[in-house]
């Protein structure tokens, strides 16, 4: 049984500061806590979450991507929050370390988004993960123990080509040594054959010696001809690398482009395992409307929406780089950016949900019905016999309409049409007023963070790592209770975004 | 019942908030995929012969995902568009006015937007580059960016009864419960296996939220105990691309899907479809329920139709 002590914490574990304990206690016990998990940390999930995270193949990919598979397996925030503390080193400063990392990441990241996208269960996602990426790691010993070879044979021939140039040197020379001896022997010009002998010999010297040279030149062919096929070889497989790479990033934008929901994962059969009590509808059959000429269905695998003929086509088309011809040119820019909104002409009308809903306002009530009532009375009048029945229904809205106090609007009716000038939205009805005492009570700290994580945002909105650091920032210094909207409006004036 | 032909394949329909009779369809050419859009003011008129009145439309360089009508004006509506910006019409003011502003600050397709009907002065977009953003309409550049998905984020609705909370659906398969106090998310869980294509907050009862997904499921969620759906509705034939709880009726809901049909549903019931509507041609791709006339409904899909008809009736009867 998870440990009830953290049950206490309310989720809230993220908070490093002590004091905050009580008022996270209170603020808990307001209305607006409802939309927090208040459920204790399951520590079989951490430490599953911990196992995964300390996963070397996982170390390397992008932070949002462990965090959102963690997320998928139904952890809690706060689960994933603590796995994240408890593994070492886990932060994505990691990634930006070391020259070595650099590659594996980008091995890793498509190859992990490959396996994880599928909605796998995690040991396969894992397993496929170390699947591919070992394949990389072993092409890469592979290619240093082909080198080590090529070296090691390079210089075995090359002592092998010298130990039988020198032994046969070395006949050479004995032969002629004792052919001069022999022609010595025989012969009685001495000075003459001396001459000849030496002249034979040094020419037997120099053959040798070119010879040797030429050995030599073949041992270095040989070498370099076996680097440069070391070297192509190396390269071949960098191209392929990023073929590999450039293939995973288009099949991703087109799948995000044409819409993820349609194909995505239409291949997956759902199980849908009844375990617990809960209502289900019946499975009806359902077989395939027939459809009008202008759109037949494309043959379709089972389990995937058939898409319209036509759409078939426009998405042919986009893969080949064709523009559909009906697209035309249109400008549909603001003509004046600063173009004020009209004055309203209707005050905003309550919402049928609304109706008995208490409200401690201090805003006036708002006796505006008026204008709406004068408005459908004479579309109603139009009408001769057969009201629609959309419109018979009216009566009854309206009459609820008018008993309701409007929720926070300051608005002009049109009778008094007032100039538009930004009014500060009010705030909620207020039902506990621990929590609007909670809620206004000023925290410096709060604005601090309003603007660094505006400014990380801003700043980087294709670098999710970043956004994710900042946002793991602060949540680690975690003072978020006590700002209200007006908060946030005020530090972005600060800010002065734009 | 009356129909209305758009040019283009239709996206989305929303009734206003103001008016009875009048809706906004969002519609983008070549099934949203590359071309135009366009954005339709339609009124209803009792006319039987011409239904439907177009007070205005606007076109656009790329589609238009998702409308919005302001709470606080009555003619203001926020159009998402596929290009990445955000515009503002004012159907009150001339055509050549229009869009009154264009906000260019997604780096990717807008996908939904979602007006405060507490607060009334500030909305949402929720974009494929995974970020969802909050504005007000007097100032030029979003108020906040909540950036925690990992994958395009295809809804974020506000929840009707608390003013500063709203959750997000995501095809990272998670739902994030956000509140605009805090720097990040309040709670996140995985509704569906696969990508949740859109949530909606239930009317009556805060806590209560319905998600659907991919996966051809419908599950309605108490978030104070989410590790179980209160509701599972099987029942559609493929993914189920939209689902609104009824804003007069506290168990019914009503949802659009790629098996071409708007099924009603009552999720308290062992047998929760209530009806079922195959009117449309092609993906239903919008539904919307009146706010302001009970049991009203209006859909919209590629088959370039928008309907609108009462609960209980035939949308195709004339």
């Amino acid at each position: 049984m998870p440990p009830q002590n953290t049950g206490a914490e309310f989720g809230k574990l993220t908070n490093v500061d002590q004091q905050d304990a009580g008022e996270d206690a209170s603020k808990q016990s307001s209305k607006a806590s409802v939309f927090v998990n208040t459920e204790p940390m399951r520590e079989e999930q951490v430490q599953n979450a911990v196992k995964f995270l300390s996963h070397p193949k996982v170390r390397g990919s992008p932070v949002i991507y462990r965090r959102n598979f963690l997320e998928k397996k139904g952890l809690t925030k706060e689960e994933i929050d603590e796995a994240f503390r408890r593994v070492p080193d886990s932060q994505p400063s990691e990634q930006t370390a070391g020259a070595n990392q650099a590659n594996t990441p980008d091995i890793q990241r498509p190859a992990q988004s490959q396996a994880l996208q599928p909605g796998v269960s995690g040991s396969a996602g894992v397993t496929t993960l170390s699947r591919t990426s070992s394949r990389y790691s072993f092409h890469w010993s592979h290619a240093l123990v082909a080198v080590g070879f090529l070296v090691v044979s390079g210089a075995g021939t090359a002592i092998l080509i010298k130990k039988s140039i020198l032994p046969r040197l070395k006949s050479w020379i004995r032969k002629i040594v004792l052919e001069e001896e022999y022609n010595q022997l025989e012969s009685t010009d001495s000075k003459p054959t001396v001459v000849e002998e030496a002249s034979k010999a040094a020419k037997a010297a120099a053959a040798a010696a070119v010879e040797l040279a030429k050995a030599n030149q073949e041992i270095l062919t040989c070498r370099n001809e076996e680097k440069r096929y070391f070297l192509d070889a190396v390269s071949l497989l960098n191209q392929q690398m990023q073929e590999m790479k450039l293939m995973t990033n288009e099949i991703r934008r087109l799948e995000a482009s044409s819409g993820a929901s349609y194909s995505r994962r239409e291949d997956y059969q759902v199980n849908q395992t009844s375990s617990k009590p809960f209502i289900v509808n019946g499975k009806r059959d359902y077989g395939l409307h027939s459809v009008t000429s202008s759109s037949q269905p494309a043959s379709v695998e089972p389990s995937s929406a058939p898409h319209p003929k036509s759409y078939m086509e426009i998405m042919a088309m986009i893969q080949r780089g064709e523009k559909p011809s009906n697209i035309r040119d249109i400008d549909d820019s603001p003509p004046n950016p600063n173009q004020q909104p009209s004055n309203p002409r209707l005050a905003p009308r309550a919402k049928p949900w609304e109706v008995g809903q208490v409200q401690h306002n201090s805003t006036p009530v708002f006796q505006s019905q008026v204008n709406g009532k004068d408005l459908n009375s004479s579309v109603l009048d139009n009408s001769d016999n057969a009201v629609p029945r959309w419109q018979a229904k009216n009566a009854r809205i309206r009459e609820i309409d008018n008993g309701v106090e409007n929720n926070g609007y300051n608005a002009a009716s049109s009778q008094q049409p007032i100039k538009r000038t930004w009014v500060p939205p009010q705030p909620p009805p207020v039902v506990m007023s621990e929590a609007a005492e909670a809620i206004r009570r000023p925290k410096p700290l709060v604005q601090k963070e309003q603007i660094l994580d505006d400014q990380s945002v801003h700043h980087s909105s294709d670098i999710s790592d970043k956004v994710m650091e900042s946002s793991e920032l602060s949540k680690s210094e975690g003072q978020m209770e006590g700002s209200s909207t007006n908060a946030v409006l005020g530090s972005a004036e600060i800010l002065e975004e734009s | 019942m009356p129909v209305f032909k758009t040019p283009f394949n239709g996206y989305s329909v929303k009734f206003s908030p103001f008016y009875e009779d009048r809706l906004a369809v969002a519609t983008a050419q070549n099934f949203g995929i590359l071309g135009n859009g366009r954005l339709h003011v339609l009124s209803l008129s009792p006319n039987p012969s011409q239904p439907f009145t177009e007070i205005a439309a606007y076109d656009t360089a790329d589609g238009v995902y998702d409308v919005a009508w302001s709470e606080s004006h009555d003619s203001l509506l926020v159009a998402a568009v596929a290009d990445g910006s955000v515009k503002l019409y004012d159907t009150a003011l001339p055509p050549t006015s229009n869009p009154i502003r264009s906000l260019r600050e997604h780096t990717r397709e807008v996908h939904s937007a979602d007006y405060n009907p507490l607060r009334r002065d500030s909305f949402l977009t929720s974009s494929w580059d995974d970020t969802v953003k909050l504005w007000t309409l007097d100032r030029p550049s979003s108020l906040r960016t909540f950036k925690e998905h990992s994958y395009c984020v295809y809804s974020a609705v506000w929840n009707p009864r608390h003013a500063d909370v709203f959750a997000s659906a995501s095809g990272d398969c998670t739902l994030r419960v956000w509140d605009v106090r805090e720097p990040s998310s309040t709670m996140v869980f995985p509704p569906h296996e696969l990508e949740v294509l859109t949530c909606d907050w239930n009317k009556y009862d805060d806590c209560i939220i319905a998600t659907a997904s991919v996966d051809k499921s419908i599950k309605v969620w108490d978030v104070r105990s989410f590790r179980v759906p209160i509701a599972v509705m099987n029942g559609h034939g493929y993914a189920v691309r939209k689902v609104r709880f009824s804003p007069h009726v506290r168990n019914l809901m009503v949802s659009c899907s790629y098996d071409m049909t708007v099924c009603v549903w009552d999720f308290m019931v062992e047998d929760a479809l209530v009806s079922r509507y195959d009117h449309h041609t092609e993906f239903a791709v919008g539904v919307d329920m009146s706010v302001l006339v009970e049991g009203l409904m209006a859909s919209t899909g590629w088959d370039e139709l928008v309907y609108v008809w009462q609960h209980g009736t035939d949308p195709r009867a004339p």
